[in-house]
């Protein structure tokens, strides 16, 4: 038996009050209690970066992150990406270099490169290699992705 | 289980002491990450995040001391982190990849003594100090005595680790960090940090560490000295190396055989002397 933890989880703009236990994961919570699932489940040790939110604007893994810790900061999601119906640029360049595949690792690497791209607007391809450092694409499509995100920030 | 968020170190303590099996909770990286896989389940959590004095980096004549709430993203940032003491800065700013920097401590790391981290090599490079906080006051102890075994602290039940200190150490002298790993943001096979000045072409003095080679950051007296007084030319680098080597007890894992991991240590050792001196000279 758990205690239950109060926290005030400001997700995409929006705050939600909770009450959780506090070994549930913010992936748990996101995708379980909000209903969010863009945010995707791999393999809970932050091995494979599928779950990778913003806090503040920094990548950090959801699934290596306790609620309780996180109230009051603002957390990100590919589901706050979009604007007005509008996909994020970065989301756009994906699509038109044909680099989704089965899709499952995309939440976790568009977030991660919304992020390099908010702190340095024009990376080099390596600098865009290192920032997916984190991120696993089991359909093993790196090359395109890599090439769509250096292509939003003016790079080939 | 319970969960706190004490304010005060003080106030951590008097929690961690409650409950037997507590457990401090810094970046959570290595220890949610166990609870995920059912590893762990410490009967309560004393968060650190809200104890304003575990995040503060304070500069003294002797050098920095950086809280244990450091995330490893910041401590890379750090710019006062310069000459010898900035090998901690180089190790912490390439060790994993960005989203667990953002996250990861520099107490969390100590505490874990993972033997294939890179800041413990880092901190013995730099003859760090570390400040640990208990029922009966404060200790500062060099970072070697904290690292007991692989996985293991000299710590005792109930104590936490406040802050660490970076002695500016020897004038003059850079620090380096080397890491190779099979992808760029894996656990390194074998990591190298390394202290050193020269005087023109000779060198003056050297401290060299390396990790994933021992259940503790590998340090031999004998192959700092074997580098003293040389132009590190290949016959004393590869000297040193073989003090290195024959002093190992490297791991034996998917990222390496323990073999594959001895050819390597004199061949990195090179690599990382080599970078270091070229910065040494800027
Ligand atoms: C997927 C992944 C990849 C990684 N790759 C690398 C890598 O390539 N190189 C590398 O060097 N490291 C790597 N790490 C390790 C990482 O750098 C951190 O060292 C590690 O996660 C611990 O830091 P933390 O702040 O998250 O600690 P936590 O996970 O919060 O805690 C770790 C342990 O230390 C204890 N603890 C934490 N702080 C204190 C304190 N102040 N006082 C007393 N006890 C304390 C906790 O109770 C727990 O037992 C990786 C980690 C993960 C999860
Ligand atoms: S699910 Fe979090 S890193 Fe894989
Ligand atoms: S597109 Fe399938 S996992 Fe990356």
């Amino acid at each position: 038996m758990s205690d239950k933890v109060s926290v005030s989880l400001n997700v995409n703009g929006k705050t939600h009050a909770l009450s959780v236990a506090p070994e549930r994961t913010l992936l748990d919570v996101l995708r379980e209690e909000l209903r969010a699932t863009g945010t995707r489940r791999g393999c809970d040790a932050g091995d494979c970066g599928a779950c990778t939110v913003l806090v503040e604007g920094l990548p950090v893994l959801s699934c290596l992150s306790l609620p309780a810790r996180l109230s009051g900061r603002a957390i990100t999601t590919v589901e706050g990406l979009e604007t007005g119906g509008e996909l994020h640029p970065v989301q756009r360049a994906l699509v038109q270099h044909g680099a989704v595949q089965c899709g499952f690792c995309m939440s976790g690497i568009v977030l991660a490169a919304k992020a390099l791209l908010d702190h340095n607007p024009a990376p080099t391809v390596e600098e865009v290699r290192h920032a997916l450092g984190s991120n696993v694409c089991r359909c093993s499509g790196y090359a395109r992705v890599v090439e769509a995100i250096a292509s939003v920030g003016g790079r080939p | 289980m319970r969960y706190a968020e004490p304010q005060t170190v003080e106030e951590g303590l008097s929690l961690l002491a409650t409950t037997a099996g507590a457990r401090c909770l810094a970046g959570g990286a290595s220890l949610v990450s166990k609870m995920n896989a059912g590893q762990v389940a410490p009967g309560m959590l004393v968060s650190l995040h809200r104890i304003p004095e575990l995040a503060t980096t304070t500069e003294t004549a002797e050098g920095l001391w950086l809280g244990a709430m450091s995330t490893h993203r910041t401590v890379a940032a750090e710019a006062r982190l310069c000459g010898a003491m900035s090998v901690v800065r180089h190790a912490a700013g390439q060790l994993a990849h960005p989203a667990i920097r953002n996250m990861a401590t520099l107490g969390g790391s100590v505490c874990l003594a993972d033997p294939q981290t890179e800041l413990p090599v880092a901190l013995v490079a730099a003859s760090a100090r570390v400040e640990v906080a208990g029922a009966s006051g404060r200790r500062t102890v060099p970072v070697e005595s904290l690292l007991v075994g692989a996985f293991q602290t000299s710590l005792a039940p109930g104590e936490l680790v406040t802050r660490v200190l970076i002695p500016r150490g020897v004038d003059g002298a850079v620090g380096h960090h080397l890491r190779y790993s099979r992808v760029v943001a894996d656990y390194p096979t074998v990591s190298v940090s390394l202290v050193l000045a020269m005087d023109r072409d000779t060198c003056r003095y050297a401290r060299v560490v390396l990790g994933s080679c021992g259940p503790v950051p590998l340090h031999v007296d004998a192959a700092d000295a074997r580098l003293v007084g040389t132009r590190l030319e290949p016959g004393a680098v590869a000297a040193a190396g073989r003090l290195l080597a024959d002093s190992s007890a490297p791991l034996d894992d998917v990222r390496g055989s323990a073999e594959y991991r001895r050819m390597l240590i004199p061949r990195l050792l090179g690599r990382a002397l080599s970078q270091a001196r070229e910065r040494a000279h800027v």
